[in-house]
């Protein structure tokens, strides 16, 4: 069962083909990871694919319907409840100023849920689930530690159940054992919800670790895919000979 | 009055404030830009008031203009001497004569009645001001009704203070619609916005727009099912009128620190304590 597919896309930025002929599709309950090196054109890919960017040409189909059809407010309706997009830097996604509980139930209001009660023990119950103490429900993300605010971001982002995340980067500019952690929780949440994902990560240890397929992407083109295994044991395309064996050995 | 037009501004102007009042009237709570001309007193005395009144005003209206409640303020006296010299219109201060009420601050404790016209003047007229930055982002979030975040603000407020304490410009629903500010009158007011029988217009000079409430719209405080909205009013009896159920202005009585409560709403106290 196809979720989301891409035919055909086309993004340009004034002389840089960001995105030249790309197609791909997702399953449901399925992660893909999209790799490459910086400026191959994966987070513009990502933001494509969530609609948050329109494409030069070529088309987004979600559940076989084109997204572009759906128009702004049907499109923001999507976004806001049955899809979720994790930034790199969760300052983007979070409001600093507003309490931890606050963030978590911003998407439940925005989808109507009107008694404060229930929203807060909602959201006590998810930052349990996401491994935050409870106690710290009413503390300000702004004196969280990166991971945490990370860790918050996802609360806030999965609360409402969405069958669709996109992350971009969600460990990048953490520390190693803060991102082994937050990889672990992502690994766990997105089995036991059973969510489709799409991953952009410039990471090949995080793509082996939480995605069933790869993409790999260069200059604004997808070079190869195939099931995250058999692509990284035995890449066929030079560049992702070259992406495989750039890894640092542990 | 010589070298003025009635009513001050020019009849063009006055069809383009006719116009875009008219589009407010047929989208209750959505605020719609309009050309703010420059008026003969500062942004934030009222000059969006004044635009809109100036607009609907004829030489049959009898005008009433209150700040804060009260008939006999700087401001409340200037704009109706304004009108009387520019329109040459009775005024009035009693709530239940007049058929345009301007004001500022406050609704008269009097129930407005159908044929009245109340305009308010307006400071901020974007309730998504403090919560977002970008102006044009606010409009979308206006367009895909998307209010999550002013809930998000009520939810802090009763984290931090277990209850709603904003105690004027409470965010309100129109028609389930459109999130609108209903001016800085107090909280305990807002419920008399809801299914007024009199026309409510607001103007923003300042922040060139206006927006409407027909008379009997649907008008809801924002609220949570488990904490439901609560019309704040200080617990005591008005010193003048004995009214218990008024909005109540806080007065230093001497230099010994002793404080009398009385109503704000000056027309509606004099009605009660001293009957013409």
């Amino acid at each position: 069962m196809t979720l989301l597919e891409a035919r055909h896309l086309y993004k340009r930025f004034g002389t840089i083909e960001a995105l030249d002929g790309v197609s791909l599709s997702l399953r449901r309950h399925e992660i893909l990871a999209i790799v490459g090196e910086s400026g191959s054109g994966k987070s513009t890919l990502l933001n494509v694919l969530a609609g948050r960017e329109a494409p030069d040409a070529g088309e987004v189909l979600y559940d076989g319907a084109p997204i572009a059809a759906l128009g702004e407010l049907e499109l923001r309706r999507l976004q806001r409840s049955r899809w979720g997009f994790i930034h790199q830097d969760p300052r983007q996604a979070l409001r600093l100023n507003v309490s931890a509980g606050g963030n978590i139930g911003e998407r439940l209001m925005a989808a109507g849920g009107r008694n404060y009660g229930g929203i807060r023990r909602t959201a006590a119950q998810w930052l349990e689930a996401v491994e935050i103490d409870p106690a710290r429900l009413d503390d300000y993300p702004r004196n969280f530690s990166g991971g945490m605010m990370q860790r918050l971001q996802i609360a806030a982002t999965l609360v409402t159940g969405p069958e669709l995340v996109f992350m971009d980067e969600p460990t990048g500019g953490l520390d190693v054992s803060v991102q082994a952690r937050i990889l672990d929780l992502i690994r766990g949440l997105v089995r036991q919800l059973g969510l489709a994902a799409v991953l952009v990560t410039h990471d090949i240890g995080v793509a082996r670790l939480l995605a069933d397929r790869i993409v790999v992407m260069r200059r604004g083109q997808i070079v190869e895919t195939g099931l995250t295994d058999q692509v990284l044991d035995d890449p066929h395309h030079e560049y992702t000979q070259l992406l495989v064996s750039s890894v640092l050995p542990v | 009055m010589q070298g003025y037009n009635f009513a001050y501004l020019d009849e063009q102007t006055k069809r383009m404030l006719r116009r875009a009042i008219l589009k407010a009237v047929c989208i209750p709570g959505h605020q719609i830009p309009f050309a703010s001309r420059e008026m003969p007193l500062p942004y934030g005395w009222g000059t969006g008031g004044i635009q809109v009144t100036a607009a609907i005003i004829g030489p049959d209206d009898v005008l009433k203009v209150i700040d804060q409640g009260a008939d006999d303020t700087t401001n409340a006296v200037s704009i109706r001497k304004f009108f009387a010299r520019t329109a040459g219109v009775e005024t009035t201060t009693r709530t239940d004569e007049a058929s345009i009420i301007q004001t500022r601050h406050r609704i008269p404790e009097t129930p407005l009645a159908e044929g009245q016209i109340i305009v308010y003047q307006v400071p901020m007229p974007e309730p998504l001001y403090r919560l977002e930055s970008s102006r044009a982002t606010a409009a979308k979030l206006h367009a895909t009704a998307d209010y999550g975040a002013m809930h998000v603000k009520l939810y802090e407020e009763i984290t931090r203070f277990g209850r709603v304490a904003l105690s004027y410009d409470y965010p309100v629903m129109v028609n389930e619609r459109y999130l609108m500010s209903p001016s800085p009158i107090p909280a305990f007011d807002n419920p008399k916005l809801n299914m007024s029988p009199a026309l409510q217009l607001f103007g923003a000079g300042r922040e060139k727009r206006l927006y409407a409430l027909p008379p009997y719209t649907r008008v809801r405080s924002l609220d949570f099912e488990d904490h439901p909205f609560h019309p704040g009013r200080a617990n005591a009896v008005c010193e003048l009128c004995g009214a218990d159920n008024t909005y109540l202005d806080e007065i230093i009585a001497d230099d010994q620190g002793g404080r009398i409560f009385v109503c704000s709403d000056t027309d509606y106290c004099e009605g009660r304590h001293d009957p013409a």
